[in-house]
Formats: C-alpha cells, sequence, structure tokens
C-alpha cells in the first residue's frame, strides 16, 4: 500500500470572532479541526457523509456541513459554531424557545439544528411552519420527533419579527 | 414544600446541551489519548485468517490485537438475561448462548463483525494501519433468511443448530375458536430489519486513574456494561468503573453489551494508557445492533359480529449472528400478542435463528410493535371481511373498565401472573378517535386532492417497569445539598431533571437542590440501566424511597439536635422545625453532624401495564406511490407523570420513530448477504417535512404496583405506529398491507395488479 501523503497546509481563518492560524494535514476536515485542534467539541460528527447536518457550521454566514469541509477550505473565512454563537447571545432566544418547548432530548443534533435555525432566522425567515420545516429538512433528530423544534424556531421568528 | 412531581419544569440537562457544552465520549480525548480503529469482516461468513504483521510495523501504531491474540485472556460476551424459572416451565422457553466471541477469531458470521483492533497516536494513523491488516476469507455458504437458517448447518459449531430460542404462550381451546368462527382471517405479516439508528454512535473511552481502569462508554447499562467486561477479563468488579456521559440517543442500539467495549477496555489496561475508539456511521451501520425482522403467520377468528374467538400467531426472528437480549425480544413478542382485548383462546408460538446478519438487541419496543402488528392487522382485516369499521371492531372487543383488572392465564417474564392493572381502554380508544374525528379526514382530503387520504387506527398493550430491580442513592452532601444517583442511565430521556422532582419531593426541597448523577458505577454500586420503559417506575421508586429514608433520618437527627423528640420535628423552611415554633436547624447544619446516605435496590412485584390507541392519516400519491403521514394522534393511558412535558417528548419521538420503521427505515441485504444500507441515502430517518404533530392525550390510571403511581412511556410510543400507518394506507389506496417498510415501490406495484391486492413480499417461512 502506497505511503499517505500528510501533506501539511497553514490555515488562517477567523473562528467565533477570533483569528485563528494553524498548520494542519491537508486531509484534515473542517470538524475535525474545531473539535481536535480549537477543542470546539460542540460540533457533533452524526454521520460524516453530509446527510444529518449535526456537524453544521456557519461560513461566512451561510451553513455548511463541517463533515464535507476540509479546513484548507476555511482558509481566509470567518466561522462560527455553536459556541461562538452561544457565548455572543446571538441565540440566547432561540436558546430559550428550545428548552421551553422541549425540542432537544439528547441533544446530539442540537448543535446542527440552532446553526441551520440561526441561519434561517438571520435571514429574516417567517414564523411559517412549512417554511421552517424545509429549511432544517438538512437536519436529522432522533428523539424528538421535530415538533419542539419547529415550534420554537416559529416562537423566536415570530418574537424577532415583533 | 412538595409538588414537583407532575410539574412540567424546564429540563436541568438543557443548559450545557444548547450551548454546545454536552460532552460526549469522543468530547473527552485528551492530548495524550491513544486511538483506536476495528477492522471488520466485509464477507458475511467465511473461515478467517489474519495477518497483522504489516500494521504493527506501521508508523504511529502502538498495538494491534487479533482475535488470536485475546484467545485465553477475554472471553465471549456474557448473555444479559436469564428467564425466571416459572416462566420458562409454563411456556417450554427454551434458549441458547452463542457466545459471541469479542473478536473474530477462525470465522465470521456477518460483515462488520469486528476482527481486530488497531490502536495508534491518532485517528488517522489507525484507520490507516487498520488497512493493512490482512485477512483472508474462506467463503461459507452465507444463511440469509430466519426460515432457511433452521435448516441450515450450525453457524455456532458449538451449537447443534441454528435455532436460538423456543416459546409457546397458550391458553383457551383455540382449535374450538377457529371451528365456530363466522370470518377466520389466515395471513402472514412481516416486519423489515431496522433499528434505533441513535445520532451519536457508539463510543467508547478506557484510561487506567489511580491503578483503577475506568471506562466511559455511550451506553443505556454501564453496570451490565462492568459486569461483562468483568466476566470476559476474570476481572474483579471493585477494579473497574463503568459511567457514561452524555448519550446521544440509544433505543436499545446502546442497551447492549459490545465486543468493541470489553475489546477497548482490555487494551487499555494492558497498555495503562487512555484508548478512545469513537465509532463512525459507516460501522454503526454495519455494526451497530440491528431490531425486528420478524415474520408472523397468523390465524384469527371471529364471530358475525367480530368478537375474537380465537387468536393464533407463529412468529419467527431473525436474530443476525446473535443477540444478547434473545429471551427479552421472543418473549415480548409473544406475551403482547395478546393485546388488549377479550381473546378467549390464545396460541403464540415462537421461534428465533441465527443468521449472517449483524447482530441484533432491542429495539423500541422490543417485539411489542411486531405482536402489535399482527394482531391489529388481522383484526383490520376481519372488520373488512364483516364490513364493520375498524373503530367498532375494536370497541366489541377492547377491554373496558368493568373488566379490568384483568387477568391472563400466563405467567409474565418475571414469573407472576399476569394482570393488566389498567383502568378503561375502551375510553382511551374513544379518546384517541376524538384526537382525529372524521371531519378532520374529510378537511384533510378536501386540502389534498392530489393525494389519496385514508385513515387508520391501532391499539397496543404494553408492560412496562420490568424488574428485578433498580437503585436510587441519595446522599446528603456537606453543604446541605442533595447527590441522587441511580443504575438507570440516561441517553436524553431527562433522568437529571426527572429524579430530581422525585426527590425533591420526598426531600421538601427545590429539584435545582439536588444534584442527578446517573448511569455511573461508582456512584451507585449496582444498577441494572435504562431500556424497556422502566426507568421511572424502577429508578424513580428507588430515589422516592431512598429520599424518604433520609429524610425521615435527618428528622430524627433534627430532633436530637433540637433536645426534642422526633415526633415534634416536621420539616421547615430549609430544613427542621420543632412544630407550631420557628425553633429549627437546617439541612446544612443537619448535613454538618455528618454524612446521610441510603441506597435503595428498588424491586416491584411485576410490570405496571399501559395501554393505548394510535389514529393516523395518510396521504398517498398514487402515481409516485410515496406516502405522508398529514396527521396524527394518540391516547394513553399511563401513570402519575413526573414531567408531562417529557412524557409528551417521549410519545412524540417514539411516533417518529414508528413512522420511520413502517415507510422508510430498513436494514436491506443482497442476495450475496452483503448489507446494501450503509449510507443515510440508503438507510432513510424521518426529517421534519415526514413527522406531523402528534396530538396527545394522557389519561390517568392508578396503578398499586409501586409507590409513586408510575408507569412507563419510553416506548408507548412506537408500538401502534405501524399497524395505524398500515391501515391508513390501505384506506387510502384499497390495498392490504401486510409488510414493513410499506414503500413506494410496493404501493405502485400493488395499483398495477389491483385484483392481486397487496402482496409486497413472499413471506419466509414461518412452519
Amino acid at each position: 500500500m502506497a505511503e499517505v501523503a500528510v501533506e501539511a497546509v497553514t490555515v488562517r481563518v477567523r473562528v467565533n470572532g477570533r483569528d485563528v492560524v494553524e498548520t494542519v494535514a491537508a486531509r484534515l476536515g473542517l470538524a475535525d479541526f474545531l473539535r481536535e485542534r480549537l477543542g470546539l467539541t460542540g460540533t457533533h460528527l452524526g454521520c460524516e457523509h453530509g446527510v444529518c447536518g449535526a456537524c453544521s457550521v456557519l461560513m461566512d454566514g451561510v451553513s455548511v456541513r463541517a463533515c464535507l469541509v476540509f479546513a484548507a477550505q476555511a482558509h481566509g473565512r470567518e466561522v462560527w459554531t455553536v459556541e461562538g454563537l452561544h457565548d455572543t447571545g446571538r441565540i440566547a432566544d432561540l436558546q430559550d424557545a428550545f428548552a421551553r418547548n422541549h425540542g432537544l432530548q439528547c441533544g446530539y443534533c442540537t448543535p446542527g439544528f440552532l446553526v441551520a435555525a440561526a441561519e434561517y432566522l438571520d435571514e429574516g425567515g417567517a414564523p411559517d411552519e412549512d417554511a421552517i420545516r424545509e429549511a432544517l429538512s438538512g437536519n436529522i433528530c432522533r428523539c424528538t420527533g421535530y415538533q419542539g423544534i419547529i415550534a420554537a424556531v416559529a416562537e423566536t421568528a415570530r418574537a424577532r419579527r415583533g | 414544600m412538595s409538588g414537583w412531581v407532575g410539574a412540567a419544569v424546564r429540563r436541568s440537562e438543557d443548559a450545557r446541551l444548547l450551548a454546545g457544552r454536552g460532552t460526549y465520549v469522543a468530547d473527552m480525548a485528551g492530548r495524550d489519548t491513544l486511538h483506536a480503529a476495528f477492522v471488520r469482516s466485509d464477507r458475511p461468513h467465511a473461515r478467517i485468517t489474519v495477518d497483522a504483521r504489516e500494521a504493527r510495523a506501521a508508523a504511529g501504531v502502538v498495538a494491534v490485537h487479533t482475535g488470536a491474540d485475546l484467545a485465553g485472556r477475554v472471553g465471549p460476551i456474557p448473555m444479559l438475561t436469564k428467564p425466571d424459572p416459572d416462566f420458562t416451565a409454563a411456556t417450554g422457553f427454551t434458549m441458547v448462548d452463542p457466545a459471541l466471541p469479542c473478536l473474530a477469531t477462525d470465522r465470521v458470521r456477518y460483515v462488520g463483525e469486528p476482527v481486530a483492533v488497531v490502536v495508534a497516536g491518532s485517528r488517522h494513523a489507525a484507520e490507516d494501519a487498520a488497512e493493512l491488516v490482512d485477512v483472508a476469507y474462506d467463503p461459507l455458504e452465507p444463511v440469509l433468511d430466519a426460515a432457511s437458517a433452521l435448516a441450515a448447518p450450525p453457524l455456532h459449531p458449538h451449537l447443534d443448530a441454528n435455532l436460538a430460542a423456543e416459546i409457546t404462550c397458550a391458553f383457551g381451546d383455540v382449535a374450538a375458536g377457529h371451528a365456530g368462527a363466522a370470518v377466520t382471517i389466515e395471513q402472514t405479516y412481516r416486519m423489515g430489519r431496522h433499528g434505533g439508528v441513535p445520532l451519536e454512535c457508539r463510543g467508547v473511552l478506557a484510561r487506567t486513574v489511580g491503578g483503577r481502569l475506568e471506562v466511559w462508554t455511550s451506553s443505556q447499562i454501564p453496570h451490565q456494561v462492568r459486569t461483562a467486561i468483568c466476566a470476559a477479563t476474570g476481572w474483579d468488579a471493585d477494579s473497574v468503573r463503568v459511567a457514561v456521559p452524555d448519550v446521544g440517543g440509544g433505543f436499545g442500539t446502546k442497551a447492549n453489551v459490545y465486543g468493541e467495549e470489553i475489546v477497548i477496555a482490555y487494551v487499555a489496561h494492558e497498555l495503562g494508557r487512555g484508548v478512545l475508539w469513537a465509532e463512525d456511521r459507516a460501522e454503526h451501520l454495519v455494526s451497530g445492533a440491528q431490531g425486528r425482522d420478524q415474520t408472523h403467520r397468523a390465524r384469527l377468528s371471529v364471530d358475525a359480529d367480530g368478537r375474537v374467538l380465537a387468536w393464533e400467531d407463529d412468529f419467527l426472528i431473525d436474530l443476525g449472528a446473535g443477540s444478547l437480549w434473545a429471551a427479552g425480544i421472543i418473549a415480548n413478542t409473544a406475551i403482547h400478542l395478546a393485546g388488549p382485548y377479550r381473546i378467549p383462546a390464545f396460541r403464540a408460538h415462537g421461534r428465533a435463528a441465527f443468521t449472517n446478519k449483524t447482530i441484533v438487541a432491542q429495539y423500541r419496543g422490543a417485539g411489542r410493535p411486531e405482536a402489535c402488528f399482527a394482531l391489529e392487522r388481522s383484526l383490520d382485516l376481519a372488520a373488512r371481511e364483516l364490513g364493520i369499521d375498524p373503530v367498532e371492531i375494536r370497541r366489541r372487543n377492547v377491554l373496558t373498565a368493568a373488566d379490568l383488572p384483568y387477568a391472563l392465564p400466563l405467567p409474565y417474564r418475571d414469573g407472576v401472573p399476569i394482570s393488566y392493572d389498567g383502568g378503561d381502554f375502551a375510553a382511551c380508544l374513544d379518546a384517541a378517535v376524538e384526537l382525529v374525528p372524521e371531519a378532520e379526514v374529510a378537511r384533510l382530503r378536501a386540502a389534498h386532492p392530489g393525494l389519496a387520504v385514508g385513515a387508520g387506527v391501532a391499539c397496543y398493550v404494553e408492560a412496562t417497569g420490568r424488574g428485578p430491580f433498580e437503585s436510587g442513592r441519595v446522599r446528603l452532601t456537606p453543604g446541605g445539598g442533595f447527590a441522587v444517583a441511580a443504575g438507570s442511565a440516561s441517553a436524553g430521556q431527562g433522568h437529571e431533571t426527572t429524579l430530581a422532582q422525585v426527590a425533591a419531593d420526598a426531600l421538601g426541597v427545590r429539584p435545582d437542590e439536588v444534584a442527578v448523577r446517573v448511569g455511573d458505577t461508582d456512584a451507585v454500586r449496582e444498577g441494572v440501566g435504562t431500556f424497556a420503559s422502566r426507568s421511572a417506575v424502577l429508578a424513580g421508586n428507588a430515589v422516592h424511597e431512598a429520599a424518604g429514608r433520609l429524610a425521615e433520618e435527618a428528622r430524627v437527627r433534627a430532633a436530637g439536635m433540637l433536645g426534642v423528640d422526633a415526633e415534634k420535628v416536621e420539616p421547615g423552611p430549609g430544613g427542621f422545625a420543632i412544630a407550631g415554633t420557628e425553633t429549627g436547624v437546617t439541612w446544612a447544619e443537619v448535613a454538618a453532624e455528618g454524612p446521610l446516605d441510603e441506597v435503595v435496590l428498588f424491586r416491584p412485584p411485576t410490570v405496571t401495564w399501559t395501554m393505548g390507541a394510535h389514529v393516523a392519516v395518510v396521504g398517498v400519491d398514487a402515481e409516485t406511490g410515496v406516502t405522508g403521514v398529514l396527521a396524527y394522534g394518540v391516547a394513553h393511558e399511563g401513570g402519575v407523570e413526573i414531567n408531562p412535558m417529557i412524557v409528551e417528548g417521549q410519545v412524540r419521538g417514539g411516533v417518529a420513530q414508528g413512522i420511520g420503521g413502517a415507510l422508510l427505515e430498513e436494514y436491506a441485504y443482497d442476495q450475496d448477504g452483503q448489507p446494501a444500507s450503509t449510507t443515510f441515502a440508503a438507510y432513510l430517518l424521518p426529517g421534519a417535512s415526514e413527522v406531523p404533530d402528534v396530538a396527545v392525550t394522557h389519561r390517568m390510571a392508578w396503578t398499586d404496583r409501586n409507590p409513586l403511581n408510575v408507569r412507563g412511556v419510553g416506548e408507548s410510543g412506537t408500538i401502534a405506529v405501524y399497524p395505524a400507518v398500515a391501515a391508513a394506507v390501505d384506506a387510502a389506496l384499497g390495498t392490504t398491507v401486510t409488510t414493513t417498510p410499506i414503500t413506494p415501490r410496493d404501493l405502485v406495484q400493488a395499483r398495477r395488479v389491483p385484483s392481486a391486492g397487496y402482496a409486497p413480499v413472499a413471506a419466509g417461512g414461518c412452519a
């Protein structure tokens, strides 16, 4: 078997508002980079093939699956993970709505849902149940049956519209 | 202060999970943690020889172990359940131990079976080296269905045959019942293989701490994992701590002991270093325990009014290469076939067989959904034959308040004669129908002109809160706070919240004064685990009793501190006071006199039963065969709800998984035994657009079987979904659904040949 090439690349990326410069293997995924290099373990790996959405993060304001993105592809970009969204208070209303509506049980999918919902809300998403279901259709929750999640996002959308 | 039980208090788990600061096992790796990767069989059945020399020499590799390396050091995975002797005698129950090896030695029995473990400095290095392990396969004929397995040579050479377990439950004169029938429905039903598929895969981190081995595992049953590790290695139970961090879902798949757990513990012990194995999804879909996969050949006889005269079912379970839960699955299936109805004559005969598919564990319901599907579908077909409404045939048979409690002439699995301790099953059925009335079905039909819309109903009964025991421990901590522990681990069910509510009521404090730690063998030495809708009943009552005892002990101590008789002391603000005065002592002052620590092993007299009825409305696109669930209602008869929000969440989540199993999910295998559902593009999970809002009505029924008056709920939401959805599809299309998952392809085919009805799959034999 051939030697696996472990080419190193330097990645300069702004993560949760902080500039990070790291030298990483070219094959390192963004999720592993966030989790292992930066200790941001709130980004969860659920399938590692881009279906479940648990590893969703915002890259330049758009949600991406961190399991399908190389760390090197984040070079020069701005990344927000659930920890950063939490620490800045940007999604405090959404998090509160999740808790009140029982929008989480095991919590494993939750960071991905928060990221996807944050993107929807940032874009001015309507408190429309069908639209929310569509917006969250790339995220799998195995515990809740989605009802509490949809209610939480709708409630937050309503409140943000005043 | 009291009244926390029954309140929909917010979950104490949520703050950390919503901040992305939960701790799942893969999050626990430190800088010096080693990483493990498993080499797995890519053949369903073969003799193997394993050459790990190249892998051992690879860069970054610390250790490689094959099955041969473990021989004499690590024994097979022990069975988890031993049936009660009275139950065994009454049902002719037999079972055999497949003695599954932790790593395959000379033979592999399913694709995904662990063959070797590679430990390296990084996950990448471990995976790279795992590819260098050379496994030479000498193929053997794979056995791919349970019926042919019964006639095939044994897959486990120490056994005579592939019959894993057998059971017969019977009462009444079945032959006479059939002989006097107006209508007899004979049909074969099949429920496909699917499973829990928790969003977090499995994972184990083992490390030596202060000379003791600590095993952190994503499990529902850490105490049983400890028992199994010790049985396989010969280690003393006190030398091993098994604990769970946050667990990302279980659903039965993690109520299992895996070879990987034992191997990682062994490797970490050998190396004296921390070793993490974080399963990936590709591994999980071939090696995480699967479920269901049953075929039922059933015969239901009713009189001209639709009243059941005789009910008979012969079922066969495909256990894959083995199951530690064979006894539970086959017995659950047989017993729950009796359903929530007046059935004068009953016979259930079940067998389970080994095949060359992935191992099987309990999956939410564990035999109950399969039993429910056979009985409810048969009732629907009888109703159709007689021209009776499906709700009406159930009303004529379902147990009423006058019938209950209702004894069956059968022992439960604990050996105690079965008695349904329910309130009014008929009223529960009516309540479900009210949730989705005919007018709502008509509205949905009008709102979806392009779809064929139909409604279906199904009832279930469930034994919950199975023993033999669960532990609860309550300690008064030095500052006057409280620490609660229980053997029931949480995989998202919210035990930290509900057990704090229970303890708070018994102690007269607030839940936020109670810190709960579940699923840690060091927090409480004995335990059983979370599965079978048992934690609220078992752990709830254990904590209730332990907290009650501690409160009483504290009251007596307070009396001594106050210099008065104990009967003069009652709970007061923040502690205790002399009755009618403001003189008292605080919990902190009581704690300053020394620790108080109570452990209770709660042993219920037997199970407590729940019943429920589901109503589903589906819309089927007649061109594509795609089925969507448009509305769903569940009426559920349970006990006291410790936290109604969590109870509803369990029901709704259970329905979502049932919808997945009814319409989407299947672990498929090709004709060579290769698994076909190896990604989420093939194993389809229900998403936000596939699961409707679920209307839930909770009906309270008191039980005298535990002091808290609670009943289990974890599986209630799942059991009746399959027949309710199938009935709705039949109502929409005029088909006869006998098989799940109900796929678009099968429905399109059934419509092309309408006269042939709906017979999607030739069912495997159940002779």
